[in-house]
């Protein structure tokens, strides 16, 4: 087995135009778990996305693929290594669903044949085989989403999974910002139970997510941050705590501990 | 290099036939008309002069302009991320015109003989200054604002066009003419050498643009997505605004502003075959020549004997095209917001 991929994030700022909007930011993710990066509004969570897919360069400090700096990347080889779900997505264009999913998958150089395949596998595993020739423009904000994150997973699909194994997405990152924003709950439970069986044949997963409960149950490790700056890193149990989400999040909530899962259960309150 | 998609060869050999139709058609009619049935040796001199020397250079000329506008419009449609972005209309044409008119009017006044290529340097390098500035004024942080590049593009075209009739009035009657013609826009009057030098660019032109397709596919999602696909944004936004202003800069300093073929054109190949730029932009080049041949032949022989400016007439046509797109992509957004009301 190959090594697994990290990422190493060592004392990241980030200032734009006298703002401070990362600051002494280190952290690790290791390949094949699911990280989840929590925080309030202007957190800085889409911010240390935006670093680690180098789509944002830090003002200081360093971002780390497998010891080698991102700086050092070349743009098409980054593309094969990770896809990235941004928050907002514009296209003002009409493309069916397919020929949308058809540009992510020609970001990769494949043989023909896989490539039906890859965008055949994406769709089926997005639920959008029924819309594939629906014109993007006219689908609903979730369904977009849906088509969106398909785009984006047909980037890092691998070639022939049958072939060789449960081991395809070494090496590949899966980078997600607010990607339950917006599609219902089925495809979100979906989605998650894939997000788990490809972890676990060593996809790197970090998402950014507002529901702490769904990342309580979904994440391997949580990094909560808080104006700027890590407020928590580590396991869900560790993060998720009563006394760390009233005091990063502000949020009225109750932790238990699920006995079945070992994890934690969150469930926000509201009290009137 | 990009391969053409499958299920292409279809639309692209059907536009190529239907060119030559229609270039055949353009060559036969006219104030001396042939027909099909004329053996080429049965021609006289003076025939053979009118259709080598007069109509040939000129059907070809229509055609290569006619595909380079509708290119440079898909160029800049995918900059902008915008069906609405045109060379005419966001005033990157009347600055060109400009440029062409400056250089005469004040070269003419200054140095005497002014050159083709000083003419085209100028539209050229007016063309890519308003291109950038336009993109700067419109976009911000990777989304650009369609309202404000539309009202950018009105005021480019207002101050321009002022400047230009600004030097008109100070010039004297040989270049007021030419000044006009730069303004509406004509095909008539030129020579091989004019075909040489458009066609080169053009096509040099078009050649950069076809190692972008790609590029504008995934540009069109955003710029930050077309970095996280792969693609460098900032190396790809300046190569198409150099490439769509050689296209415009060359164009213009040879026939005037002729407009709206980069909007009409790129919208009805869309309709047919979809966004995928790599049968938008070779089809979008055959659309432009079809349609500028056929526009060339319409403004010859619709007020015969005299004859009517091109761009003139591509403004009265494609005017009404572009009012008719602002009203489906408005009933679009109302039924859009009904949609989300219900």
């Amino acid at each position: 087995m190959t090594l697994l991929s990290t990422i190493q994030v060592t004392n990241l700022e980030v200032r734009i135009a006298n703002t401070t909007l990362l600051s002494h930011i280190s952290c690790e993710f290791k390949a094949g778990n699911i990280y989840t990066i929590l925080g309030q509004n202007g957190a800085g969570k889409s911010t240390l996305l935006k670093c680690l897919s180098h789509e944002m360069s830090p003002s200081k400090g360093e971002v780390h693929w497998d010891n080698r700096s991102l700086e050092h990347f070349s743009y098409a080889e980054l593309a094969c290594q990770r896809a990235v779900l941004s928050q907002s997505n514009e296209l003002a264009f009409s493309f069916t669903v397919e020929a949308l999913v058809q540009l992510g998958e020609e970001v990769v150089q494949r043989p023909c044949t896989e490539a039906s395949l890859v965008v055949e596998a994406v769709l089926t595993v997005c639920d959008l085989i029924p819309l594939r020739h629906r014109d993007y423009l006219t689908l609903s904000g979730g369904e977009q989403k849906r088509a969106q994150l398909a785009r984006v997973l047909a980037q890092i699909w691998p070639n022939s999974p049958a072939k060789e194994g449960g081991e395809d997405f070494c090496g590949k990152w899966l980078l997600l910002d607010e990607w339950t924003a917006g599609l219902d709950i089925k495809h979100q439970q979906s989605l998650a139970r894939y997000f788990k069986q490809w972890a676990s044949q060593g996809l790197g997963i970090i998402m950014v997510l507002h529901d702490v409960s769904f990342a309580a149950q979904l994440a391997d490790r949580c990094l909560m941050l808080k104006s700027g700056t890590v407020f928590a890193d580590g396991d869900v149990n560790q993060v998720l705590t009563q006394s760390i989400l009233t005091e990063a999040l502000e949020m009225q909530v109750q932790v238990e501990c699920d006995s079945k899962t070992g994890r934690p259960n969150v469930s926000p309150r509201l009290l009137l | 290099m990009s391969l053409f998609p499958p299920r292409s060869s279809k639309p692209i050999l059907l536009l190529v036939l239907l060119l030559i139709l229609v270039m055949s058609i353009s060559l036969m009619i006219g104030g001396f008309s042939f027909y099909p049935t004329d053996v080429i040796s049965r021609l006289t001199e003076q025939q053979w002069f009118i259709l080598w020397e007069i109509r040939l250079p000129r059907v070809l000329l229509a055609a290569v302009i006619g595909a380079g506008l509708a290119i440079s419009g898909v160029a800049l449609q995918a900059l902008f991320r915008n069906p609405l972005a045109e060379p005419g209309l966001i005033g990157v044409s009347s600055s060109a015109a400009f440029g062409a008119v400056f250089v005469i009017v004040l070269g003419g006044a200054l140095w005497q003989e002014v050159t083709v290529w000083q003419i085209s340097v100028a539209a050229f390098l007016l063309a890519s200054f308003s291109t950038a500035m336009l993109y700067v004024i419109a976009t911000r942080q990777g989304h650009t604002d369609v309202a404000l590049m539309l009202l950018a593009g009105v005021a480019f075209n207002a101050i321009f066009g002022a400047l230009t009739q600004l030097l008109i009035t100070f010039s004297d009657d040989t270049q007021l003419r030419s000044a006009l013609f730069w303004m509406m826009g004509s095909l008539a009057n030129l020579s091989w050498f004019s075909v040489g030098m458009v066609s080169v660019f053009v096509l040099l032109a078009t050649l950069g643009l076809w190692r972008l397709v790609k590029s504008m596919n995934a540009f069109l999602l955003g710029e930050h997505v077309s970095l996280q696909m792969g693609y460098d944004p900032k190396w790809f936004k300046w190569q198409v605004m150099g490439l769509s202003a050689l296209i415009v800069g060359v164009s213009v300093s040879m026939v005037g502003v002729i407009g709206f073929v980069g909007l009409v054109v790129p919208h009805m190949i869309r309709l047919w075959v979809g966004a995928d730029h790599r049968l938008v932009l070779p089809l979008s080049a055959l659309g432009g020549a079809i349609l500028l041949v056929l526009a060339d032949l319409l403004a010859r022989q619709l007020l015969y004997p005299s004859e009517l400016p091109i761009g003139l007439l591509m403004a009265l046509l494609g005017g009404p095209f572009f009012l008719m797109l602002l009203m489906t992509k408005r009933q679009l957004r109302i039924s859009s917001v009904q949609r989300k009301r219900l």
